[in-house]
């Protein structure tokens, strides 16, 4: 099998965002990155399908230098080699001029199925992947939850997730793009071994024209929607914050509470004894 | 803008999902606001039923393509029936739900027709005649304005709940036309093999009046126990976000949000959850929202009556003690 796991650098939950002057990116000088999450979770699963079935898992990132820390860590947990995009033209592009950046990458690599997440933290456009197989002409699945190729490597039988707690179970025909959904794996942590080993295989760097693609193509101009402008969402209801040490805070809280009325029927802890009864196992 | 708006609606088991009432009840608005037609669209087998009552309750004309290939929801299928629509009908936008089926076909459908898909939408403007959607980024700490760009039709859905407001208007012109779609078996590469209903356990939080609720925030296993502990002394039901259940932390029927339960307790208190769209609308329709966070940015705080901006473990352990002395 020859298995793609395609990883975005984002910036950590956490982070406290600044809006750039053109008001259509962020400020990147004060965040730090990290693999985005799902992300994670497909690369797992794309070592898994490697240790059962034989064959090479590639990690391929896009964008600037700073992804390489992301490509590294994909490296130390198992892929084998890597691809970099990188361009100053990617700079703004869509989940459309990324997907066919990638596809552009891996038209003669004869991949046999490509792992993505389900969807980015930081744009969430959640379709590079299925623009991809597209692209491509391949089948695709989105938001799965389990995976299992056939043995001789012809299908992949998969899970996936829909809503309130529904489940379908679909056969797809390899090649294929498979979105990965959080929580399909445990994935594991880079060991030292592995991040030693990483330093010796191989990242080839593609920039848009060994891609053969054109400045029209890429970043805003390339793109299929218009991003025109960010901003902070207005807050819709009014939120009272309650100042204080963290005791005083909570203090008030539990006054508040009670004026409200919110405890005025205690439920009794057999009347909660269903939603608590499996609560730890 | 003369033109039509397509609205594509879903359904499961005989009823339409709750998501594409609220889609029809926005476009409705939108086709007034702009001087456009409205007509739903319903791909299935055997739902001449539902295509009646969902034009007779909505007052618009329905398009149905029914087929027995359309049994169970395929990609290639609703790619396929919706290009030809799209053909047919020339639609100025295609309107949907953000769902689980949204994700799996639209990118695909618009890449197809060589235009842009724009996902997840919670608000809209028509500023100087163009129209715009908003849709968030960065885990829901800032919008992104987004226009139409290229030639129609343009394929957007909107975020659940977001534009409940819009309530379905009867209007005066019901019709149910069907339309004939060919499905060559080939093309339909996915085969659906069996749709399954997971364990729902014997956790059924729709009904807790209060619930507490832990997310990535609590940061292990162990140091959850700290929620337990305040749903315990409240007498009150156990909630998790995502990253509680992907860790394993707490068992999946725990799960609040959009793959997981919905609910309206009377008493919400978020604990180190950050407040990702998707377990915002498992419950943001709660009585009272307590949030506790110590990122004064999260989204969670939009959404809550009362907020505590710090440390969930120094928090917590204060409402614990203070709640025992009420209960005495």
């Amino acid at each position: 099998m020859r298995i793609l796991a395609c990883l975005k650098q984002v910036p950590e939950k956490d982070s406290r965002y600044k809006i750039d002057d053109t008001a259509t990116g962020i400020r990147e000088e004060d965040l730090v990155f990290e693999t985005n999450e799902s992300d994670v979770y497909a690369l797992e699963e794309a070592l898994r399908l490697k240790e059962k079935l034989g064959g090479e898992v590639v990690v391929l990132s896009l964008g600037e230098e700073r992804v390489l820390k992301t490509i590294k860590s994909g490296l130390a947990m198992g892929a084998d080699s890597a691809l970099h995009l990188t361009d100053p033209a990617f700079r703004g592009s869509d989940a459309f001029v990324i997907a066919t950046s990638i596809a552009r990458a891996i038209s003669d690599q004869n991949f046999d199925v490509i792992f993505t997440g389900v969807q980015s933290e930081d744009m969430a456009f959640a379709q590079t992947g299925t623009i991809l197989a597209q692209l491509l002409g391949w089948s695709h699945a989105t938001i799965v939850m389990e995976v299992n190729v056939s043995e001789d490597g012809k299908n992949a039988r998969v899970k996936r997730e829909l809503e309130s707690n529904l489940f379908e179970v679909v056969e797809i025909p390899l090649p294929a793009v498979l979105t990965i959904q959080s929580g399909i794996n445990q994935p594991r942590y880079a060991t030292l071994k592995g991040i030693m080993q990483a330093k010796k295989k191989g990242i080839r760097t593609l920039s848009a024209q060994d891609l053969g693609l054109k400045n029209s193509q890429l970043g805003s101009m390339g793109s299929v929607v218009d991003h025109q402008k960010m901003f902070f969402p207005e807050k819709k209801k009014k939120t009272v914050i309650l100042e204080g040490t963290p005791e005083e805070a909570a203090r008030t809280l539990m006054e508040r509470l009670h004026k409200e009325r919110c405890f005025s029927r205690w439920p009794s802890a057999e009347r909660n004894s269903l939603c608590l009864a499996r609560f730890w196992f | 803008m003369p033109g039509k708006i397509l609205v594509l609606a879903e359904h499961r088991a005989g009823k339409l999902k709750s998501i594409s009432w609220e889609v029809i009840g926005f476009g409705q608005k939108l086709a007034e606001q702009l001087q456009q037609e409205l007509k739903v669209v319903l791909i299935g087998k055997a739902i001449e039923c539902l295509a009646d009552e969902v034009s007779r309750k909505c007052g618009q004309k329905v398009l149905t393509i029914i087929s027995d290939r359309c049994e169970a929801y395929t990609p290639e299928a609703h790619c396929q029936i919706l290009s030809q629509v799209a053909q047919q009908e020339s639609p100025f936008l295609f309107l949907m739900g953000h769902t689980y089926q949204a994700v799996d076909f639209a990118p695909k459908l618009a890449t197809m027709l060589g235009r842009g898909f724009i996902p997840n939408c919670v608000d809209y403007q028509i500023e100087a005649g163009r129209l715009q959607f908003v849709r968030q980024v960065f885990n829901g700490k800032i919008n992104l304005q987004v226009g139409l760009k290229g030639e129609p039709p343009y394929f957007v859905s909107l975020q659940q709940g977001a534009f409940n407001a819009y309530e379905v208007q009867s209007r005066q012109s019901p019709r149910v036309v069907n339309l004939t779609v060919p499905l060559p078996e080939e093309m339909l590469k996915r085969k659906v093999l069996e749709i399954v209903q997971a364990a729902q356990g014997k956790v059924d939080l729709s009904q807790a009046e209060i619930i507490v609720a832990g997310g990535r925030g609590l940061a292990s296993k162990e140091k959850f126990q700290i929620i337990l502990d305040l749903a315990h002394t409240l007498g009150a039901a156990v909630g998790a976000s995502r990253p509680v259940t992907d860790g394993g932390w707490l068992p999946k029927e725990h799960q609040i949000g959009s793959s997981g339960q919905t609910v309206t307790p009377k008493l919400y208190i978020a604990c180190g959850i950050s407040g990702a769209i998707q377990h915002l609308v498992g419950m943001m329709n709660s009585s009272c929202i307590v949030a506790i966070n110590k990122d004064p940015n999260a989204p969670i705080f939009s959404v809550a009556d009362y907020g505590i901006v710090g440390d969930v473990f120094k928090v917590v352990p204060v409402l614990i003690e203070l709640a025992k002395e009420i209960r005495k």
